[in-house]
């Protein structure tokens, strides 16, 4: 049975991208896809109900799979390395060549073929990122059938590249699931490496010359984090003798003092993370890769890819926990926190926003990480979970606004609320899932400050960088979220718009399940993401310092007091909305505009000389004169290349 | 259930005092100006009034979001008076000033925008204080909770003076006093009309202003807290936390966005607070 | 019910918030209403607040000669004033056209674009007839809401002479 699961949640997908691949029919598409995505989150939610298991998966069909993937990790190594060829990169070559080597010497020299390492060995966590990545990853997927096509009516593309699209999609959600399942860390290369294709092909869909830049960057820099990847595993594999997370781990946190050599391969791990997760001084690639079209930008950065790099720095920690490299780690997550957060706020494009504050989130979780507690791992698994929700819902929102409205600038936004009001108000509400309690994220956020508070290490600096970056977080999201709901009128009534069925069913699936995990969060945190960080603390022996995170929610009346209030506040809006609904038609009147305001469609203005119609005008405070791009985005590359150069080296 | 009792008993008292309070700081501040002032009930008289006039609005919008900026000023005050968690009375205080911005914000008019636009870089200037500031409680207590500061033996004040001024720093700008009424002051008028409230009128103002006093009320609880070991202390540090508020407000000009943003809370009252931090881990 | 809707009545009395338009005079008018805010006159102990913001007002000031170009705006802020409300129209310009009465584009007196409930003389009027002119609103108002008689118009010292010397003007030309 657990075979069957896992061949759903990993296999199947692949299949499906070839069969989709090969079978250009666009109605085989629209019954394959949805039925795919069907299957592989009940077998998800299969998976996550079985538990933690273990399963010894030696030969698939007769096939021996250690062996299998060795071949299939050179064989897209060598397509890496003519992709290089192709582009004309001596860097991505070079770092290619390298992996390489590094692959030849580990598989040949290294490895003892004598101990076979468990095949799976899913905890807690992979199962909620399995869940994530079938969920979340499914509804995009399927958003995108409708966006794509208008998308593609938009290029007027002679043949449509559709086939092409969702095969390197399925692609991408069976490698995320092999990578979050798999135990053996030469399987998860591999499937590592293939997200790195994926994003590369997904970027470059549209072929035009900034998507083929930009592609390249995401590629290089990837690439850069699988050599990281490589040479962690040439190290593990020397010191610890295994290549099992499992056994690894079990060895790290069995050892009282963790020297250099011990530390190394993990510091080169943090680095492979953190190029995928597209932290500073690598965030240009993610910032970048929103050229393409947007459902792959809602994959990037909700359900995958970015995820791929937090999750794994997740799965070590107990390695390094207690040591200088963590508190560097910590250091490190909280100043891109806010030096995200700061470049966000200079920013109107409303996907570049986005990005950035995907960016940031992530250096909150890898503050989590690198505080290393059992309450910050709660933390961290949490804003996880959240932040995957409410950002895939925003990525998808700004898709839809972009294909109706023509633009993604977030000025251009206002009054958006008159042309498709349930849409802006879906994006509203995915705006406060990320900012306001009672919702996951600022759950997430609030033990994310309470373990902090309570950590040992570094924690003044920590504190001051999460408390000014949230500051930022709290300027940029609420402008944008009034934004969205602005109007001349008292109330307005949807029109029919241009979207697909299955864009719409998305959106509205997305936002209930963004809402519903919000209402549910504290049971989510009691059922899903405390047990499973405690039982990876429990199989590690490790102590639990300060678990169950605060004393908010120690114990049953602490929790219950939580969730009163969050019902409480559920009712008040509640309240508030009844109240609105009865204000009377007549009460509506014009903005205060010094007595001469005039109104034309949903603009206010005034009329000026010759009796001329001049709409008023007024744009937000983007603060470029502090934050702008081109003026600190440098000085973050600086100072973030010197905590990596402080973390790699200084263990050397 | 008695505390949970005692906490809806505060809240319903809150804006009576709230009230009672604003109106001493008009007539507190007349006085300062050499003038009469209204009588001391004049909050109440402006707060019934207002609840008595006609409903108009631009937007259904505002009116929803005057309505949680009330509720959620209120819920803030409620989790004091539980003595519940600091962060989290901090994060449903945002709820609020968010609502509030965001209801100025969704109606075109462009005073109540650039109010607003100005009220969220207020924000930023004192949420990282506060913050830092419940950190220096739960460094001194070991845990957010309110109810804890009442196990110590010291006044905090004596721990963390700095923090303290830094409070007052962000208070004041909670309070939208003069230097930082940048936003919406009760004596700028004309400038940018009433920036932030300017679209909020009638019953919903009164809603805005009743939030105002829920907030005053915790802010001074907040205060007095610093002193906790005796009601009289409480008192005289609310009394001149609040005093200390009103004589600032009367003796300085207002500030620029810019130089607000950048000198004075950044640097002195973050500055204040980072020294106290530090102080606090190291000893 | 009954007692809260007694309070608000009353509460209204107590505090009116104003809202001062200018449709274009010479600004003695202006100076005039803003001395009244200073310690000197201290209105603010008569809870009135000078707001600017005709949508948290109760009573509009105006003053100055009301055109064709300014009544869109006057008809505007008065519109925009939730009610109750109350208006009072201060200064000969604003009363009558003043001096400009009759020119080609002068409307004679705000009341023919709003309803004005009170009427203050004078070129310019004391801060002092000022206050009595928001007092006489706030009496307006209250006769409106059924709490008392309404106010009693009242002549300024010299209408009487200047009303006589209008009727013998009349008599003689008859």
């Amino acid at each position: 049975m657990l075979n069957f699961l896992i061949f759903c949640c990993v296999a199947l997908p692949f299949i499906v991208g070839l069969a989709l691949y090969c079978v250009p029919g666009g109605a085989m598409r629209k019954i394959l896809v949805p039925s795919t995505v069907v299957v592989m989150a009940m077998a998800a939610i299969g998976l996550g109900a079985n538990g933690p298991f273990h399963l010894e998966a030696q030969d698939f069909l007769g096939l021996p799979l250690d062996a299998a993937f060795t071949f299939l990790d050179f064989i897209l190594l060598g397509y890496i390395l003519f992709l290089g060829w192709n582009l004309r990169s001596r860097l991505i070559m070079g770092m290619t060549v390298l992996q390489l080597a590094g692959l030849v010497y580990l598989k040949g020299v290294l490895t003892d073929q004598a101990t076979p390492v468990t095949g799976f060995a899913p905890d807690g966590l992979s199962l909620i990122m399995v869940i994530i990545i079938c969920v979340v990853g499914g509804l995009i997927t399927i958003y995108s059938l409708g966006y794509m096509d208008i998308h593609e009516e938009h290029l007027h593309l002679r043949a449509s590249r559709k086939p092409r699209f969702f095969a390197i999609v399925f692609c991408f959600l069976g490698a995320m699931n092999g990578l979050v399942l798999c135990n053996n860390l030469a399987w998860m290369f591999f499937f590592w490496e293939v997200t790195t294709l994926c994003s590369f092909f997904l970027i470059s869909h549209d072929r035009t010359e900034i998507a083929n830049t930009n592609a390249f960057r995401a590629l290089w820099m990837n690439v850069l984090g699988g050599l990281a990847f490589v040479s962690a595993m040439l190290f593990i594999q020397k010191s610890l003798g295994t290549l099992s997370t499992e056994i690894v781990l079990q060895k790290m946190t069995a050892l009282d003092i963790k020297n250099t050599a011990m530390l190394m391969p993990f510091a080169f791990l943090c680095l492979a993370a953190f190029t995928k997760s597209a932290q500073v001084p690598f965030e240009s690639w993610l910032c970048g890769a929103m050229v393409a079209p947007t459902p792959v930008s809602a994959l990037l950065h909700s359900a995958t890819m970015v995820k791929a790099g937090t999750y794994l720095l997740l799965r070590m920690a107990p390695a390094f926990a207690g040591t200088t490299m963590s508190t560097i780690v910590a250091l490190f997550g909280a100043f891109t926190f806010v030096g995200t957060c700061m470049l966000a706020v200079s920013q109107s494009d409303a996907k570049k926003i986005l990005a950035y504050s995907t960016i940031a989130n992530l250096g909150l979780i890898i503050t989590c990480v690198g505080i290393n507690t059992a309450a910050s791992m709660v933390a961290a698994t949490m804003i996880i979970v959240y932040h995957s929700v409410s950002k895939g819902l925003l990525f998808m929102c700004v898709g839809s606004i972009e294909q109706r409205i023509g633009s993604r600038d977030i000025e251009d936004m206002r009054g958006l609320y008159s042309a498709m009001p349930r849409t802006a108000t879906i994006t509203t509400i995915g705006i406060f899932t990320m900012m306001l309690p009672p919702f996951g994220m600022l759950i997430g956020k609030w033990m994310a400050i309470e373990a902090i508070a309570r950590a040992t290490q570094a924690m003044t600096p920590i504190l001051f960088f999460i408390a000014l970056g949230s500051a930022f977080t709290v300027l940029f999201w609420a402008r944008w979220a009034g934004i969205l709901i602005s109007s001349a009128n008292l109330r307005e009534y949807p029109v029919r718009g241009i979207h697909r069925p299955t864009v719409i069913f998305a959106l509205r699936t997305l936002c209930g399940v963004a809402l519903l995990f919000s209402f549910i969060s504290p049971m989510v945190l009691k059922d899903f993401v405390g047990p499973s960080v405690s039982g990876i603390y429990a199989r590690f022996n490790l102590r639990a310092e300060g678990f169950i995170p605060g004393a908010n929610f120690t114990g049953v009346e602490g929790y219950s007091w939580i969730y009163l209030l969050f019902v409480l506040l559920a009712l008040g809006a509640w309240f508030a909305w009844r109240a609105t609904r009865r204000v009377p038609e007549k009460a509506h009147s014009l903005p205060y505009f010094s007595g001469l305001a005039v109104r034309r469609g949903n603009e206010v203005g005034f009329n000026g000389p010759m009796n001329v119609f001049e709409p008023a005008r007024v744009s937000n405070y983007y603060l470029a004169q502090y934050f702008g791009e081109e003026r600190i985005t440098r000085g973050i590359d600086v100072i973030s290349t010197a905590f990596l150069i402080v973390l790699v080296g200084g263990l050397l | 259930m008695l505390s949970i009792l005692s906490a809806l008993g505060g809240l319903i008292l809150a804006p009576f005092a709230g009230g009672l309070l604003s109106g001493v700081d008009r007539r507190l501040t007349a006085r300062l100006q050499s003038r009469v002032g209204p009588p001391l009930l004049q909050p109440f008289y402006d707060m019934l009034k207002l609840f008595g006039k006609e409903p108009k609005v631009t937007n259904a919008w505002l009116v929803f979001s005057a309505y949680v900026y009330l509720i959620s000023s209120a819920f803030a005050l409620f989790i004091f008076f539980m003595g519940g968690d600091l962060l989290l009375l901090f994060f449903v205080l945002t709820i609020g000033a968010v609502f509030q911005v965001v209801g100025a914000i969704c109606v075109p008019s462009p005073y109540s925008q650039v109010g607003a636009q100005r009220e969220l870089l207020l924000m930023l200037a004192y949420e990282p204080i506060l913050i830092l500031v419940f950190v220096g409680f739960a460094m001194c207590t070991g845990s957010f909770m309110i109810s804890d500061v009442f196990r110590l033996d010291s006044p905090l004040l004596l721990k963390m003076p700095l923090l303290f001024l830094a409070l007052g720093y962000a208070l004041t700008i909670k309070l939208r006093k003069s230097p930082f009424d940048i936003s919406a002051g009760h004596h700028g008028h004309q400038e940018l009309v009433r920036g932030v409230q300017t679209e909020y009128s009638g019953p919903y103002l009164a809603l805005i202003e009743i939030g105002h006093w829920l907030d005053l009320v915790l802010i001074l609880g907040l205060c007095a807290m610093f002193w906790h070991t005796s009601v009289i202390g409480m008192c005289i540090l609310a009394a001149a936390s609040l005093f200390t508020e009103i004589l600032i407000d009367n003796i300085t000009a207002r500030l620029t966005w810019q130089w607000m943003v950048q000198k004075q809370s950044l640097l002195v009252g973050m500055g204040f607070a980072l020294v106290n931090l530090l102080w606090l881990y190291v000893a | 019910m009954r007692f809260v809707e007694n309070m608000i009545k009353k509460s209204r009395l107590m505090s009116p918030w104003i809202i001062h338009f200018d449709c274009g005079s010479c600004n003695g008018c202006d100076i005039e209403v803003l001395a009244c805010l200073t310690p000197l006159y201290d209105v603010e102990r008569f809870g009135v607040v000078n707001t600017g913001n005709p949508k948290h007002a109760d009573v509009l000031l105006v003053t100055g000669t009301v055109n064709h170009r300014n009544r869109h705006v006057l008809r505007q802020l008065y519109d925009q004033m939730p009610g109750p409300k109350a208006v009072v129209s201060i200064g000969a310009c604003n009363l009558s056209g003043g001096v400009f009465k009759d020119s080609y584009n002068v409307l004679n007196g705000a009341q023919t674009v709003i309803p004005v409930d009170v009427f203050v003389p004078g070129c310019p009027p004391k801060p002092e007839a000022i206050i009595d002119g928001v007092v006489t609103a706030l009496n307006v108002l209250k006769a409106k809401m059924g709490m008392g008689p309404a106010p009693e118009p009242a002549l300024m010292p010299g209408d009487a002479d200047v009303a006589k010397t209008a009727a013998a003007a009349g008599e003689s030309s008859a």
